[in-house]
């Protein structure tokens, strides 16, 4: 089991310009860590920077104390899985599984026994002969996944491995890579822009923004304390609306709202580093579950313009004079329609203060 | 490793494919009266000077551009959008000219429509004229075989890009209120642009380069003749010059074939739904395409139905009537057991062969390097790639010429010209870019992904290369070795340019063959030429097709 290291990795391409812009993440030993951002946000050239596909402009890529940034993939023993799963088209299932065995010289008793235990470990045990097009994509990718770990490689990559999946196959198969890492925990570095996923899965994230960190910490940090308005606009489902610090009490600050309304919060629900002084600018982070539809003595008062159920809960858009606020209530929560004035309250304990 | 394939892979295009191109160019400015002076002549455009060539080239290369035009997309047309009876038969049967083996095929042009041919004769008959009033010769003879053997290019694209769209572009014009003469002018023939451009592109191209039509139909003013005539006389000079230029106008059009095939092609989008052919109800309308695409087709066969009926007829039985006199199956016979008749074949299978070994080699290595390696002056290695194959057959036999004609490190010291060599090595560099296209377009549909999984499973490089790409690989390579290897064995308009005696190719003893009016036998190695080609475009179609899986098209279309 190996430690990752970065260390002040960038990558400049020539016509894309500054992709990845000098990072630096520990990934620690046997912990599932996720690289999560928008399309473009240079998360995929980490992973290929580490794999060794491409060589870093600058910085440093360390397996523990050795330092592979010049190393040949060949040579690093990491295990990839592609989002296209790239098994080899001309091998059947077990000699796809095979291959990186076949490389290092094993036995074919060893192989043999390797092979069939990987395609067990993914609930493929029969499917060693079949060849690769005649499996399903939910297949295709276990088959890629059994292929990676196999090797027993110091690292696992995951590149997206769920985005060509239908919406009932990613669950099955999230809970399979989790029962799968906790069983043989190797140190795991997975790229998705899926939030939902990153939460699902992971020890800890890394939130991405154009080629730089903009966050790193626990499932729950990233949710409940995202360190800015992008972190705060990319995870969950965030209202951010602008405030203004009236007045800085013992702990606690008051902050004027659009439309008037006024909010007391505590002062250390904000992102780490911000600054709050009188007068000073903020983003008011609201998420849209801890906003509450109420009858009356609401924060905000608006007009519900759209309304979408899906079981669990009512997801709720309300125009307020300063712009829609997005609003979560329980589905068996009392019906709503459009056109409907409504008052919003706020659970003072679920906000949150990012930089104005 | 990479990095080695990289520098053989310069080395062997420098030497061999770009080199002996500056070889000529030197050769064309050095000697006596200054670097110009052979230009100077070349550019004399006075009547019965040296100017008349590239005029004459020019000239015929329009002109078939457009003869060959219409002919290729009013049969597209023809052929795409109507039902009739026949029409597969029709459909597989216009591409047969494809096969016409180069030399004996406009041989077998001049016997039906040249002085003394089949036609002339039945014509001169029926109307009591003299004798080769309606022979075709010069200009007009060549135009005819330009237009009936290159008309696929336009053909080929125009079908498909028929084939693609979708009834209901016309339905949406018509109901958009354009009448039927508007719907053809501004929709459906509009449609067609993309497959005339390259179409003409690809004419224009192979008409400059066209030497066995000009020397069959006796057309001396023009430029690959040209050349042939200044070698001949011993002025290899003036040869260069002309080579030169030729050259350069070759380069000219491989460019601008190069932009056009690189532009975005616009496809018709339609899921589901039928689309219904056009079904004639008028009997007489029905009659009168039927009888149009027959005889369409039939006019296209004859070249290669007077090669199967030569075949069979009797050396020298053919004087004074339409058709030879005397039929016999002895010219087969003979091919396989008169070791003269079989020696040649034997000569062009074992030059074509080695040659094929070598465009295996470089057109592979260079579809890899293009397509999976960053590095400077890409652009110029894909050009260098295609360079010969865009150059005339005689442009490349004089470069070899001049280049080969002292020691070279390239010709590992020795000199080249006169030897057994020579031939193969012409081969190897016309026929290079036929397995680096069909190369290259199977590794378009090779996933990188595929190679970097391999290797961070652990494969080297090589290793990866080997087990991974080249299965992948495999067909792209030898449909394209096989077209390469089908080409060599019956090349001629090279070979004519740098065989020795001692070693004769398969073209040069039917040219021979022909010159002694031994139609039979000519016609005999034709056969076996024509079936060669079939089996190779049979094969090699074959195992394309199993390449283009639904998974690979996907992937395919995500790229372009």
């Amino acid at each position: 089991m190996t430690a990752l290291t970065l260390e002040g990795l960038s990558k400049t391409f020539q016509r894309a310009g500054t992709v990845v812009d000098s990072i630096t993440l520990r990934i620690e030993n046997g912990e599932f860590f996720t690289l999560l951002g928008p399309s473009g946000c240079g998360k995929s050239t980490i992973l290929r920077i580490i794999a060794g596909f491409e060589e870093p402009s600058g910085g440093r890529v360390l397996f523990d104390h050795r330092d592979v940034t010049r190393e040949a993939p060949n040579r690093r023993g990491v295990g990839l899985v592609f989002q296209n799963y790239a098994l080899f088209p001309h091998l059947s299932v077990a000699r796809n599984i095979a291959f990186g065995l076949e490389v290092r010289g094993l036995s074919t008793a060893e192989i043999d026994r390797r092979v069939s235990g990987a395609l067990d470990q993914v609930q493929l045990p029969t499917a060693g002969g079949a060849r690769v097009d005649q499996l399903s994509g939910g297949q295709q990718q276990r088959v890629a996944l059994a292929r990676a770990l196999v090797i027993r490689p110091e690292l696992l990559l995951l590149d997206e491995p769920l985005s060509n999946l239908d919406a009932k196959l990613r669950e099955e198969t999230r809970a399979m890579l989790r029962a799968l890492h906790a069983a043989t925990p190797v140190t795991t570095v997975y790229v998705t822009h899926d939030q939902a996923e990153a939460m699902a899965m992971s020890n800890r994230i890394a939130v991405l923004n154009a080629g730089k960190v903009q966050q790193v910490g626990t499932p729950e940090d990233i949710y409940e304390r995202p360190a800015n308005r992008f972190v705060a606009d990319f995870i969950g489902r965030n209202n951010i609306v602008n405030g203004v610090v009236r007045r800085l009490g013992q702990g606690t600050a008051t902050l004027q709202l659009p439309d008037g309304a006024e909010l007391t919060v505590e002062a250390n629900r904000r992102a780490p580093g911000l600054e709050l002084r009188e007068g000073g600018h903020v983003g008011v982070c609201l998420r849209a579950e801890s906003l509450k539809i109420v009858s009356g003595m609401g924060l905000f008062k608006g007009v519900l313009t759209d309304v979408e159920y899906n079981g669990a809960a009512r997801s709720c858009v309300v125009q307020t004079g300063f712009g829609k606020l997005r609003v979560e209530v329980p589905g068996s929560a009392a019906r709503l329609s459009n056109g409907e004035a409504v008052q919003l309250a706020v659970s003072e304990d679920a906000v949150h203060l990012v930089e104005g | 490793m990479k990095r080695l394939v990289l520098v053989l892979l310069a080395l062997v295009l420098w030497g061999y494919v770009v080199g002996p191109m500056f070889a000529t160019f030197q050769q064309s400015i050095s000697g006596e009266g200054g670097a110009l002076r052979e230009y100077v002549r070349f550019f004399d455009f006075h009547k019965g000077a040296q100017g008349e060539a590239m005029i004459g080239s020019l000239l015929i290369s329009f002109a078939s551009v457009i003869t060959s035009g219409i002919v290729g997309v009013f049969l597209a047309v023809l052929l795409n959008r109507w039902d009739f009876p026949l029409k597969k038969f029709c459909r597989v049967m216009v591409l047969v000219p494809i096969a016409l083996p180069p030399l004996m095929g406009v041989e077998a042009f001049v016997l039906l429509y040249g002085v003394g041919g089949t036609f002339p004769q039945v014509l001169a008959q029926l109307f009591h004229a003299p004798p080769n009033t309606f022979a075709l010769t010069g200009m007009p003879g060549v135009l005819l075989v330009h237009t009936l053997t290159m008309y696929p290019y336009f053909y080929l694209t125009a079908a498909a890009l028929l084939a693609q769209s979708d009834d209901s572009l016309e339905e949406a014009a018509y109901s958009l209120g354009a009448s039927k003469t508007q719907t053809w002018t501004r929709i459906l023939l509009p449609m067609l642009t993309p497959a005339v451009v390259s179409g003409a592109l690809l004419t224009f191209m192979s008409s400059m380069a066209s030497y066995t039509a000009p020397l069959l139909f006796g057309v001396d003013q023009v430029m690959t003749t040209q050349i042939v005539n200044a070698k001949t006389n011993g002025d290899l000079r003036f040869a260069s010059v002309v080579s030169v230029m030729l050259a350069m106008i070759s380069i000219f059009f491989l460019v601008l074939i190069r932009i056009w095939e690189q532009r975005a092609i616009y496809r018709t989008q339609s899921k589901g739904g039928a689309r219904r052919r056009h079904r004639i109800t008028s009997p007489f309308a029905k009659a009168v395409v039927f009888v149009v695409a027959l005889l369409s087709t039939i006019f296209l066969m004859l070249p290669i139905a007077m090669i199967f009926v030569l075949a069979f007829s009797v050396n020298g039985s053919w004087r004074t009537a339409p058709l030879p006199s005397r039929y016999t199956t002895h010219n087969f016979v003979a091919l396989f057991s008169d070791p003269r008749s079989w020696e040649p074949i034997r000569n062009s299978i074992e030059m074509s062969a080695i040659a094929v070994i070598g465009t295996v080699l470089l057109g592979v290595a260079c579809a890899y390097v293009l397509a999976r390696m960053r590095f400077r002056g890409k652009a110029a290695v894909d050009i260098a790639m295609m360079l010969p194959w865009a150059l005339p057959g005689t442009v490349v036999a004089i470069n070899l010429i001049t280049a080969f004609a002292n020691a070279s490190v390239f010709s590992f010291g020795k000199v080249l010209i006169g030897t057994f060599a020579m031939v193969p090595l012409a081969y190897f560099v016309r026929f290079s870019p036929l397995v680096f296209r069909s190369t290259a377009a199977s590794l378009a549909q090779i996933d990188p992904a595929l190679e970097e999984a391999a290797r961070s499973l652990g494969g080297s490089w090589f290793y990866s290369f080997r087990r991974v790409v080249l299965p992948l690989l495999s067909r792209g390579i030898a449909a394209g070795a096989l077209l390469a290897f089908v080409n060599g064995a019956g090349e001629f308009v090279a070979t004519v340019l740098i065989y020795t005696p001692r070693y004769r190719p398969l073209s040069i003893a039917i040219n021979d063959e022909l010159y002694l009016a031994n139609y039979g036998t000519a016609a005999s190695f034709g056969v076996v030429q024509v079936l060669l080609v079939v089996a190779a475009i049979f094969v090699s179609d074959h195992m394309q097709e199993k390449d283009t899986s639904p998974q690979f098209e996907i992937r395919n279309s995500k790229l372009s």
